[in-house]
């Protein structure tokens, strides 16, 4: 392998966890004016909209952390926190997502704070995980170490729940429209998950052609969204491109299913197979963002 | 049992993920082997069971591991291995032959059986075959050669093929069709027996309760 994309898929999840922090430090710091025009029916929408994406990315960060830690042993006392902190942060955005009230809550902005620094905190772990192994930063350690990606769901429900909060409160998200910003979020998202699924689909050979899906459509979809935040022309094809990705990340979860059967005993040796198969709460992940990207597409369409 | 994995048996997996049912009978059919010799002839059974005595002995109070009988099964199957140093006859061959001489030497010694002579003959005398110091050749095979391909290769895996001996080393039986999901050194699937820490055999016969 060389030394070059080696280095290139470090800078490139160093600086996606970097980008992460620097937006929750604005995030936290910055006082934001009361400035969004949208009323606050519409805001509230797309607020649920939102927790909605939130939930799905929790609920899979819980499950993903509860197997994956758990086959891990718990070997380092931390590893339980996550379970903690998807919990509560799916919590708080399902009780947004069910909200009648119009309000923000600032109960439920302080849950998506904790996932958004516990996912940027689970990433230094696993870099450490990965780093203190025989061999460091090798294709083998980003193979089988604890995966780098896979804390930043966590870190992206907070990042989308704490986003709907601030639209319910109506304050505009960095002097921006919040829009694109969420448009940005969830097409930075995607894009890294994609490359996750990237890194692991190699892993397994691509023996089934499918998984080269996750690899390829959804960085058109970010694309797509992502100019679509320049242009309403591109409006349709990214929300064409986003709804056919929330159906990949449904059929990548029955796609792991299936792939969970083809393990020696299938799923009658499931305490074995949920483990060492495909990972089950992983292609979900997709949906959620392009739920939020869809989310986005709306407030876009508003904002214009 | 034994001190290292405290309350392990690897038998207490039967009926979890870790066996299927070719696990089952394949274990099944090793426990269930006949005691009595198929393929040899009593007096070369008694040789042998001797042999094996002093190769693998065996501590009392379990029930010992039927070594001799599990090489009876192997020979009785004519169960080869694939290959086989091209110095030493097949399989039968060998062990006929081996035996023999193995008698025939206690007999030139000690005009006694090889199942008759004390612990101290015995090891004296199988410490000559494997270091080749035996009058006569045994029909062109060379005893060292025999007792390092042969004899101790056929005792050993009979020996550690059989769970008793699983429990008694911690091995975890057959990994199919369970597989292991933790890869790192040091690190234990929940199949696999607990090993003891020094004053830990509390925690490791709880953890050994719970495998499967």
């Amino acid at each position: 392998m060389p030394e070059q994309a080696k280095s290139a898929a470090g800078l490139a999840l160093t600086s996606f966890a970097v980008a992460a922090a620097a937006a929750a430090l604005e995030n936290a710091w910055r006082p934001p004016p009361s400035a969004d025009a949208a009323p606050a029916p519409e805001r509230r929408a797309a607020a649920k909209r939102l927790n909605g994406a939130a939930a799905l990315l929790a609920g899979a960060a819980l499950a993903d952390s509860a197997t994956e830690h758990y086959r891990g042993a718990f070997h380092n006392k931390i590893m339980v926190l996550p379970l903690g902190v998807a919990a509560q942060a799916l919590g708080a955005s399902l009780h947004g997502a069910a909200a009648r009230g119009h309000r923000a809550s600032s109960a439920r902005g302080l849950g998506h704070a904790l996932a958004l620094v516990t996912g940027i905190a689970g990433t230094g772990f696993h870099l450490y995980n990965l780093l203190k192994r025989p061999g460091g930063w090798s294709w083998l350690n980003l193979f089988y170490a604890a995966p780098l990606g896979a804390p930043v769901a966590l870190s992206l429900s907070g990042m989308l729940g704490g986003l709907a909060e601030r639209l319910r409160a109506g304050r505009s998200l960095f002097g921006r429209l919040p829009g694109r910003l969420v448009a940005r979020l969830a097409a930075l998202g995607l894009v890294g998950a994609s490359g996750e699924a990237a890194l692991f689909h190699f892993r397994g050979a691509y023996h089934n052609p499918a998984m080269v899906i996750p690899v390829t459509v959804p960085p058109v979809a970010a694309a797509l969204l992502l100019a679509a935040t320049l242009s309403p022309r591109w409006t349709g094809a990214a929300r064409g491109a986003l709804r056919l990705l929330t159906g990949i990340g449904v059929a990548g979860a029955a796609f792991h299913a299936y792939g969970i059967s083809r393990n020696m005993g299938g799923w009658r040796n499931w305490s074995q197979n949920l483990l060492n198969g495909p990972p089950l709460p992983a292609p979900p992940a997709f949906t959620a963002l392009a739920l939020a990207g869809l989310a986005a597409l709306k407030l876009i369409e508003r904002e214009r | 049992m034994s001190g290292r994995y405290p309350g392990y048996d690897v038998l207490a997996k039967r009926h979890t993920p870790s066996w299927n049912e070719q696990t089952r009978q394949v274990i099944d059919r090793r426990l269930a082997l006949p005691r009595e010799p198929r393929f040899l002839a009593p007096d070369e059974f008694a040789t042998l069971e001797a042999v094996c005595g002093r190769i693998v002995p065996q501590p009392a109070g379990r029930p010992p591991v039927p070594v001799a009988a599990m090489i009876d099964d192997k020979l009785h199957a004519n169960r080869g291995d694939g290959y086989r140093d091209h110095r030493l006859p097949p399989l039968r061959e060998a062990w006929r032959r081996g035996l023999a001489g193995i008698e025939a030497e206690a007999r030139r010694r000690h005009n006694a059986g090889f199942a008759e002579l004390d612990a101290a003959e015995q090891d004296a005398l199988l410490r000559a075959v494997q270091e080749g110091r035996i009058a006569g050749d045994w029909e062109g095979m060379p005893p060292a050669l025999f007792f390092a391909k042969r004899l101790v290769f056929d005792i050993v895996t009979a020996y550690y093929g059989h769970p008793t001996a699983w429990n008694e080393i911690g091995f975890g039986g057959p990994a199919s069709p369970r597989g292991y999901v933790r890869m790192e050194f040091d690190r234990r699937d929940p199949w696999e027996a607990a090993e003891a820490a020094p004053g830990r055999e509390a925690q490791a016969r709880r953890d050994n309760a719970r495998i499967g």
